[in-house]
């Protein structure tokens, strides 16, 4: 059967199905649109902020890296500086002491020469005084011809040598 | 001309009788429609969003920051209940346009469920808010004589937001029925009046003419003109088809017209209507749910 409704008329069961209606709608855009949506949003944001976040930190840290390695490189070079003096004033204070040795050692040198010139000049004056004393006793055989007894020659050597000696 | 209510298609013949009438069909089409694109749009998000989703994303937070603007951050969560009001209402309007379906909104049954909804949902927030002791007393307020006035007033909220809505939408289309009615019945006149005799045809061709052939030298006929002169030439062809009797009376004046009708009372007003009602119903909501109050910082 077919008819008309009033133009002005609330008809209860239209009225019911449109609240049905609404609700399905309502209950369906919340679920499948609304929340989803708003969710995949706040995802993003959320990523997004912790890519910022995490550039940010990567950045400082680099930063502190890079001040603190500023800073090693600046000790390491005054190290280095204070090393190297160190050294030179090592190697100065070595070599000083190096040469002073060296003059100790010469001068100690010459004194033990000094000595053994005199030790050897002594000995060569010793030798030279028997050789003497030999050919002079060479010579007074030949003079006298003959042989004196062993204590007469010994006093007359001496006797000789030391002439000798005083007038050496 | 008879301006009736909705279509009953079918009764069915349970609970005493429910009649199916052309706003259940439509209201029926439109939360079929609207739920289609709800789930299809909020189906296969992805962090790197496509076009589609971009879109979406986009009207989302546009209606959400819409009624976080309008009702307040706090009341944010109404969005959802505030567009499927916009939307079915729209739509509802809009499905109008078909031309095989009646606009829902045309039926007071909807416009008055959905204020009568939202009144329910004002009153259910306000007593669950203040308490409805607290709620009750506010009638009396600001002096007790103000009661009557003040329960009015609350009764008048959904009534006028039904009947606005209704009357809106309704009367466009009472209006373009009238005006059917009445271009109908003009071009019957005219076409008696040039129809009645070859020489009603050769002064319509002979104005066509003039429309078209006698200007000023050197410049073309205006639009207007041309849309004239083009308008007699068809009135003569109609004339001559009536009276030979091949077409009687066609109703050639309601082309073009009732275009321009159904712009502004389909398209502009559906709009507007659907904008003003969810408009008053964020209101109206926000009043019932005002923003929580500062916790004093300790």
């Amino acid at each position: 059967m077919e008819g008309f409704e009033n133009f002005i008329g609330l008809n209860p069961w239209t009225a019911l199905f449109t609240l049905c209606n609404l609700v399905i709608v309502f209950l369906i855009l919340k679920k499948f649109l609304f929340q989803p949506v708003n969710k995949m949003i706040d995802d993003r944001q959320r990523e997004i902020d912790e890519l910022y976040n995490d550039a940010a930190n990567a950045k400082s840290e680099a930063e502190t890296l890079r001040a603190d390695y500023d800073r090693k490189l600046t000790e390491a070079k005054s190290a280095s500086a204070e090393i190297i003096s160190e050294a030179n004033l090592e190697a100065n204070r070595r070599s000083e002491e190096i040469l002073r040795q060296a003059r100790i050692d010469a001068e100690a040198l010459r004194e033990k020469a000094g000595v053994d010139i005199a030790l050897e000049r002594k000995r060569a004056i010793n030798e030279a005084k028997g050789e003497i004393s030999r050919i002079a006793l060479d010579i007074a055989e030949k003079i006298v011809e003959r042989e004196l007894d062993s204590a007469d020659q010994e006093r007359l050597i001496e006797g000789f040598l030391r002439d000798m000696g005083d007038q050496l | 001309m008879n301006i009736t209510g909705p279509r009953i298609y079918f009764i069915i013949p349970i609970f005493g009788g429910i009649p199916i009438t052309q706003t259940a069909v439509s209201s029926f089409l439109v939360m079929v429609l609207l739920c289609t694109a709800g789930v299809l749009l909020g189906r296969n998000l992805k962090k790197r969003p496509g076009r589609m989703q971009v879109v979406t994303e986009k009207g989302v937070s546009m209606i959400t920051d819409l009624v976080s603007d309008a009702m307040g951050e706090h009341n944010r969560h109404w969005t959802p209940y505030i567009t499927a009001l916009f939307l079915s209402s729209l739509l509802g309007s809009l499905i109008g346009m078909t031309g095989i379906f009646r606009s829902t909104t045309a039926d007071l049954s909807t416009t008055a469920t959905w204020a009568v909804m939202t009144s329910l949902i004002c009153w259910y927030q306000s007593i669950k808010n203040i308490g409805l002791w607290t709620w009750l007393k506010g009638f009396s307020e600001p002096i007790k004589v103000m009661t009557p006035m003040n329960i009015v007033s609350e009764i008048a909220q959904p009534v006028s937001l039904a009947f606005r809505h209704f009357g809106n939408v309704a009367g466009g289309g009472v209006i373009t029925t009238m005006v059917y009615w009445a271009l109908s019945g003009a071009s019957a006149a005219l076409l008696r009046l040039i129809g009645s005799g070859w020489i009603g045809i050769v002064v319509t061709l002979v104005l066509a003419a003039v429309l078209f052939l006698v200007h000023r030298k050197g410049k073309q006929p205006g639009k207007i003109r041309r849309i004239l002169g083009v308008m007699m030439l068809a009135l003569a062809l109609f004339g001559v088809l009536h009276l030979t009797g091949v077409l009687e009376n066609v109703p050639f004046l309601q082309v073009g017209v009732p275009a321009v009708l159904s712009l502004y009372f389909d398209c502009f007003s559906g709009l507007i209507q659907a904008f003003v009602f969810s408009l008053l119903s964020m209101i109206y909501i926000s009043n019932a749910c005002p923003p929580p109050e500062e916790k004093p910082e300790s």
